[in-house]
């Protein structure tokens, strides 16, 4: 187990190293002068000359790259260009709306989805489940941005019970958790829809298992078979699976924060390409990455928990 | 019931420490209390450090103030000069400072400081955006603790417009490298807080001259960058007034709510269809004029919901100088195509239009691709994010037409400019723009003014589409606010609730 888990961690070092050289090759090629973006269509020549050697554009690419690295690893993240700002104060704030934003978003879609897909695998063939995959199948149609435009037009421009939008900071945490309820459910609303099928097929798979029907056969309740015996070993795929989507909300927060306006990472991605902020893009990306990989981990740590084989296999 | 309170109520339905936590949105709608809505995030606060209209927007002149001040009709008065003379020859400048001007934090403003900010905008250093404005001045110095002398290697009639703009803002020696973040000034108000990506809040001054103009307390300026976004904001009562609302397809809809008033006013912004003159077959007036006939700008005002004027130079209609040439070429499409032919292009030609990411390029793109396409100009449309058409368009002139407004009063000059993206080169505007330039009696400046704007219609140099509308919306009972953009600023002075 523990030489599971060590290659594991070893192979998302690997990735994390690799990615930072995609990364800063990605953001050097974007087409764009930060200087330009910065000092407008007015600037003159010498202007932007100097703040490019202000900023450091002018260095070679090895040089700003090890810079950089050697920046990541001292936890000197610098400053953004547009903002003047820490990168790393700026990184944190906004990571204090989406991580909450996508943690709720996903412990919903898991509390919705995991219950609905194994009524349906239960109820298989009937109109419980086809209930159940019809609006699996509308919530994979419908887009989550325009989801939430429904979801700010009913609940904050006709009843007017949530805001329209905004964030009014952890300071007020009961007014803060209110703004982050609607993005969390548009947000939510694919993954719901995915997990509930994910479940319901792995569901259908392990009730037709050998040791399901021993345990029916025992005399087991129906309740405790389908939840004490098919589902744990049913929810190895739902993890996987589960795990792979905390990576698509990440990508899914730029479109729902910009519906709702929340000051989160994806917003800053999204401003920072904009503003062509490259030490703010490259930090950003990177902490996706690490994030994602990071989640990973922890699937895999599931995975142990969940089932022993890979304990062994290993 | 409003808004405010049902929500509230609400809330407190589930817990009293629910009430307590809403409470603060309660106070929203206090009668001190603004909340402005804008498009765009500024990102740094200092206008000197970031060529940003959003910056000049909340900061200027509400926390820095400049020697002059530009009001609401487009004109110059006095700002932190309370006078200036200017000599015979236009070289020599005396302004006159206001005594007893604090800045936020405490220190005075004297002469030693104003000479400290200008110095900053056309030093050989400088890092300035705006510093093409300033580099005609040749020093500036501090006669005595309220006076300051500017002498000009060469005389500039736009130097007492250009003082007065937030580029040229009066900051401390002692604050001015951390503006960026923490802005100190003179203004009626100053910075309280910023949460990036969300809002900036500023608060009334203590110590500013004329309280009384002053009416409100609080302002939070809260970025809401999509259109729909911009609507529901409103709607739900969280954003009390757009000035600058960006999106004419949805006006209609804030027409009909009698919470609102949608005010239609001017700006300094014209819309363009540029046109790389230094390239073929663009060189060519021909082309460019029979592209000037294939224009129909009826429509393309059309798809900007109605809203624009149209015009047929690069000039402001509202502007006393203006001279209506928009019949200079009218849409007639067989002439386009006769001139066309002339031209030696028959058959037409193929063309790129790169659009920067801008709402009115992107609703004009198409309309106007298609009238282009009427006299056999095959267009293709590439979409641009704004940086990349900075470096492409405007840096590399790596393009053959764009569509772009260009928002900053006096633009006249950028004809003048060599290697500038159009690649116009004309020795007549210039020396027209020179006499502009060095003009000491302003009506005779007016003349020059209608000279050039007819030289560049003539040449067809651009196509000129329409004036861009300003497109305020704000609740009925606040009072004040400006109609009109004649420079980005959104000037709070005066502005109140009823």
């Amino acid at each position: 187990m523990i030489d599971f888990l060590t290659r594991r961690f070893a192979a998302a070092l690997v990735t994390l190293a690799l990615a930072t050289v995609v990364v800063f090759t990605v953001v050097e090629v974007l087409p764009g002068d930060p200087a330009l973006v910065m000092l407008g269509t007015d600037a003159r020549p010498d202007t932007l000359a100097a703040l490019r050697a202000q900023y450091g554009f002018d260095q070679p690419l090895p040089v700003r790259y090890g810079r950089w690295i050697a920046g990541l690893a001292s936890f000197d993240l610098g400053a953004s260009h547009a903002y003047g700002t820490p990168v790393g104060k700026l990184i944190g704030d906004r990571l204090m709306v989406t991580l909450p934003l996508g943690a709720l978003a996903l412990s919903w879609a898991l509390l919705v989805a995991i219950p609905l897909g194994v009524f349906a695998a239960w109820k298989h063939g009937g109109p419980g489940d086809w209930g159940v995959m019809g609006f699996a199948q509308i919530g994979l149609s419908v887009p989550n941005f325009w989801f939430g435009i429904v979801l700010v037009l009913l609940f904050a421009v006709t009843w007017q019970v949530f805001p329209a939008g905004g964030f009014p900071g952890w300071q007020e945490p009961l007014n803060a958790l209110h703004a982050l309820i609607l993005p969390a459910l548009s947000l939510s609303l694919g993954e719901i829809a995915i997990l509930t099928r994910v479940t319901r097929s792995a569901m259908l798979d392990t009730l037709r298992e050998d040791y399901v029907r021993t345990a029916r056969a025992k005399g087991l309740s129906e309740s405790r078979v389908l939840f004490g015996h098919a589902l744990r070993n049913a929810l190895i795929p739902v993890a996987t699976v589960a795990g792979l989507i905390a990576g698509f909300l990440i990508a899914g927060a730029v479109i729902i924060e910009s519906v709702f306006r929340l000051p989160g990472a994806g917003q800053l991605v999204y401003d920072s390409i904009n503003n062509r902020d490259l030490v703010v893009i490259k930090n950003v990306v990177i902490l996706f990455t690490l994030l994602v990989l990071l989640v990973n981990l922890l699937v895999d740590l599931a995975y142990v928990l969940l089932d022993p084989r890979p304990r062994v296999s290993a | 019931m409003n808004a405010f309170s049902r929500r509230h109520v609400i809330g407190a339905a589930g817990a009293l420490a629910a009430t307590a936590a809403f409470g603060p949105e309660a106070w929203a709608q206090s009668k001190t209390r603004l909340v402005i809505g804008m498009s765009l995030e500024p990102p740094v606060l200092d206008p000197t450090k970031n060529a940003a209209a959003a910056i000049r927007e909340i900061a200027c002149p509400s926390i820095f103030e400049s020697l002059g001040r530009i009001d609401r009709a487009g004109a110059v008065g006095p700002g932190l000069a309370e006078s200036w003379t200017v000599s015979a020859d236009g070289k020599e400048y005396v302004f006159k400072l206001r005594t007893g001007v604090k800045f936020h934090d405490g220190e005075a403003l004297d002469a030693a400081v104003a000479k400290f900010s200008l110095d900053r905008l056309f030093a050989a250093d400088s890092t300035v955006p705006a510093k093409s404005l300033y580099t005609d001045i040749d020093k500036v110095e501090a006669v005595d603790a309220a006076t300051i002398r500017i002498v000009l290697k060469s005389p500039n009639s736009y130097l007492l417009y250009n003082l007065s703009l937030g580029d040229a803002s009066i900051m401390h020696p002692k604050s001015a490298a951390t503006n960026d973040r923490k802005p100190v000034g003179t203004g009626p108000f100053t910075f309280k807080e910023r949460k990036e990506g969300d809002s900036i809040t500023l608060a009334r001054s203590p110590t500013y001259r004329d309280a009384g103009a002053i009416r409100l307390d609080t302002v939070v300026f809260k970025v809401v960058k999509d259109p729909s976004a911009q609507v529901n904001a409103l709607l739900a009562g969280d954003v009390d007034t757009f000035p600058g609302f960006q999106a004419p397809e949805l006006v209609e809809r804030l027409r009909k709510d009698a919470r609102f008033a949608v005010v239609v006013g001017t700006t300094e912004g014209e819309v363009i269809m540029a046109t790389n003159n230094g390239k073929k077959p663009f060189d060519s007036l021909k082309v460019r004029q029979a592209m000037a006939h294939a224009i129909n700008r009826e429509e393309l005002i059309g798809a900007e919901s109605g809203f624009g004027t149209p015009i047929g130079s690069h000039f402001a209609p509202h502007n006393k100088a203006y001279v209506d040439l928009s019949k200079t070429y009218p849409f007639d499409i067989a002439k386009g195509k006769a001139l066309l032919a002339e031209a030696g292009h028959p058959n037409g030609f193929e063309a790129s239009l790169k659009l920067p990411p801008v709402g009115y390029a992107q609703r004009a793109g198409e309309v106007l691709a298609s009238q282009l396409g009427k006299i056999g100009i095959k267009v293709s449309i590439t979409q641009l994010q704004w940086p990349q058409w900075l470096s492409e368009v405007f840096k590399e002139r790596n393009y053959d037409l764009t569509i772009v407004a260009h928002t900053e009063a006096n633009d006249l000059d950028r004809y003048a400019r060599d290697g500038y993206y159009w690649g116009y080169d004309s020795a007549e505007f210039k020396a027209r723009w020179r006499e502009v330039v060095a003009a000491t009696d302003f009506a005779r400046r007016d003349e020059l003014l209608k000279d050039c704007q007819r030289i560049i219609a003539r040449d067809a140099v651009n196509g000129y589409l329409y004036q861009l509308a300003k497109i305020g919306v704000w609740k009925k009972d606040l009072i004040g606010m400006w109609e009109n953009s004649p420079t980005p600023s959104v000037d709070l002075s005066g502005v109140h609730w009823r």
